[in-house]
């Protein structure tokens, strides 16, 4: 029963990234990508603040840090208010089209670590 | 937010209250601390329950034992309840989706469910027993497998951020 359990615990997590929905683990490190375009939504919640950007003809879901961080960062619900124009340096997800985690983000000439 | 998810978790995701979760800055962190105090407590007590059920702590007697760890058990249970829950309404329908949370899931209520085969099958047995005497074989199984299951369920529920 054990050993049962810990094998399927086991599979579940070797074979969870193939049909994984949404994660941290699952944005692919190999291919930064940077969108810049104006800001479409925002939301500034936790457990991590989003916004959508227009980057060329894509709408690309951005993924930031936690609110709390976003603000000791400086990164504050005006500085990412819809309208706004950013540039978002981050990692794609390997699962969702056009969704990506931010590294850093630049608004206004001043660049926001984010990790 | 997901569609894909069942109604009711697209509905509690939707709820004011898990609004509130969102929108407060200090609601989610508080709930994320509390959940891990909870466990820290929860771990706590399951396992001194466990190793008395496998023969350990054996100078003690086991009814009076397992009845305080028991108290503290089900009070930090309660602590995991409410504050899960409060973290998982803020994601609720890409949480019931995560392959990793069904298990979890699943696991728990496998805990549960040999919590309640201990409960109202050997316990009485191992109640009346004094210290130092040998357990019945049904209690050490009950021991093993909540040691192990209840340790998946926690590598589960730190894993599920990861997938």
């Amino acid at each position: 029963m054990i050993r049962a359990t810990a094998l399927s615990c086991a599979l579940a997590l070797l074979t969870g990234a193939a049909f994984a929905h949404h994660g941290w683990g699952s944005y692919d490190a190999a291919k930064p990508v940077t969108v810049t375009g104006p800001i479409v939504t925002s939301k500034f919640e936790n457990p991590h603040a989003t916004i959508t950007v227009r980057g060329g003809d894509k709408v690309w879901t951005v993924t930031l840090a936690p609110t709390s961080r976003m603000s000791s960062r400086g990164a504050t619900e005006k500085v990412i208010a819809v309208g706004q124009t950013v540039s978002a340096y981050g990692y794609p997800s390997t699962v969702e089209k056009e969704e990506m985690r931010a590294e850093r983000i630049t608004v206004d000439g001043k660049t926001y670590e984010l990790r | 937010m997901t569609d894909a998810a069942p109604a009711i978790f697209v509905a509690l995701e939707q709820s004011g209250f898990a609004a509130a979760v969102r929108q407060s800055p200090w609601l989610y962190p508080t709930a994320n601390v509390g959940h891990v105090v909870s466990l820290i407590f929860f771990a706590g007590a399951i396992t001194v329950m466990d190793v008395r059920l496998l023969g350990g702590l054996g100078a003690t007697a086991p009814g009076a034992l397992l009845a305080r760890a028991r108290n503290f058990a089900i009070g930090a249970l309660a602590g995991m309840v409410v504050t899960g829950f409060t973290l998982f309404s803020a994601e609720a329908s890409h949480l019931v989706l995560n392959p990793v949370f069904q298990l979890k899931a699943v696991l728990i209520a496998a805990g549960l469910v040999n919590v309640a085969i201990f409960e109202f099958g050997a316990k009485r047995a191992v109640e009346g027993l004094a210290p130092g005497q040998s357990m019945p074989r049904r209690a050490k199984i009950a021991g093993i497998l909540s040691l192990g299951i209840w340790v998946f369920v926690a590598a589960c529920g730190r894993s599920i951020a990861y997938f």
